[in-house]
C-alpha cells in the first residue's frame, strides 16, 4: 500500500502542475514596454469548445497609433475586425482560411484582441458566444 | 514428492502457521492492521479521484478559461477572460 502511495503522489503532483505554455503571438509582444499583453488559454466558447485569446492593450495614444499602423487599422472609432494570418496577424486572409486569428480592434479601449480559429466549429462557437452573451444582457 | 518440493511446502506451512498463530494470539493487532489498511485505501482512492479530475480537467470552479499569462504583474487573471468575453460582445453591438 505504501508503495502504491509512493507511485500515486508524484502522479498527483504531475497532474496538478499545469504547464504554462506561451503562444508565439504573446511571446512576440510581451517584451514591449508600451503594451500590456495577455493571453487566455482555453477560453470557453461553449460546453465543449475552447480557444486561445491574445490581447494587446496600448498604454497610451502613441502606442495605440503605433499598434494601429502595425496592424494596418485605418479606422479611428468603433470596432475594426478582420481574419488574420496565424503567423502574421496583420496580414488579412480569407474567412475560410484555417488556422487563423479573428482579430478585433476596439478603439475606445486601445485594445486588439485575437481569437484563434482552427475549425469551423470554433468560428461558429465564437458567433454563438456573441449571440448568447447579448441575449443574456437583454 | 522430491526434496525440493518438500522444502517449499515446509516453508509455506511455516509462514502460514505463523500467521495463524499471530491472528489467534494478537487479535487486537490484527484489527489495527485492518483499520490502517482501510485508511490507506481511502487515501489512495482520494488521490486517484484527484488525479482523474486534474487530468480530465473537470470544472472544479466556474472559471471559463484554463490559464492566463500577462506581461504585467498585479492584474487579476479573471480580468483578461472578462475582457475576451466583453470584446466579443462589443463587436456585434
Amino acid at each position: 500500500m505504501k508503495r502504491l502511495l509512493l507511485i500515486l503522489m508524484p502522479l498527483m503532483l504531475l497532474a496538478c502542475s499545469h504547464e504554462e505554455t506561451e503562444l508565439p503571438l504573446y511571446q512576440r509582444y510581451a517584451p514591449r514596454q508600451d503594451l500590456t499583453v495577455a493571453q487566455v488559454k482555453g477560453f470557453q466558447l461553449g460546453d465543449t469548445l475552447k480557444t486561445d485569446v491574445v490581447l494587446l492593450v496600448a498604454d497610451d495614444s502613441a502606442a495605440w497609433a503605433e499598434l494601429k499602423a502595425e496592424f494596418d487599422i485605418r479606422t479611428s472609432e468603433g470596432v475594426t475586425s478582420w481574419m488574420g494570418d496565424i503567423d502574421e496577424p496583420a496580414r488579412r486572409v480569407k474567412r475560410a482560411v484555417r488556422p487563423a486569428w479573428r482579430a478585433m480592434a476596439v478603439h475606445a479601449d486601445r485594445t486588439v484582441a485575437f481569437y484563434r480559429v482552427d475549425t469551423e466549429a470554433q468560428r461558429q462557437a465564437l458567433m454563438d458566444y456573441q449571440m448568447k452573451t447579448i441575449e443574456n444582457k437583454q | 514428492m522430491d526434496e525440493k518440493h518438500f522444502e517449499e511446502l515446509w516453508e509455506q506451512e511455516e509462514r502460514q502457521g505463523l500467521q495463524r498463530r499471530l491472528q489467534q494470539e494478537y487479535p487486537a493487532w490484527q484489527q489495527r492492521r485492518r483499520v490502517r489498511r482501510t485508511a490507506l485505501a481511502s487515501v489512495a482512492m482520494v488521490l486517484v479521484a484527484g488525479i482523474t479530475l486534474s487530468t480530465f480537467h473537470f470544472p472544479l470552479s466556474t472559471r471559463n478559461y484554463d490559464s492566463v499569462a500577462c506581461n504585467r504583474n498585479g492584474i487579476a487573471e479573471g480580468h483578461w477572460a472578462a475582457e475576451a468575453s466583453r470584446i466579443l460582445t462589443i463587436e456585434t453591438l
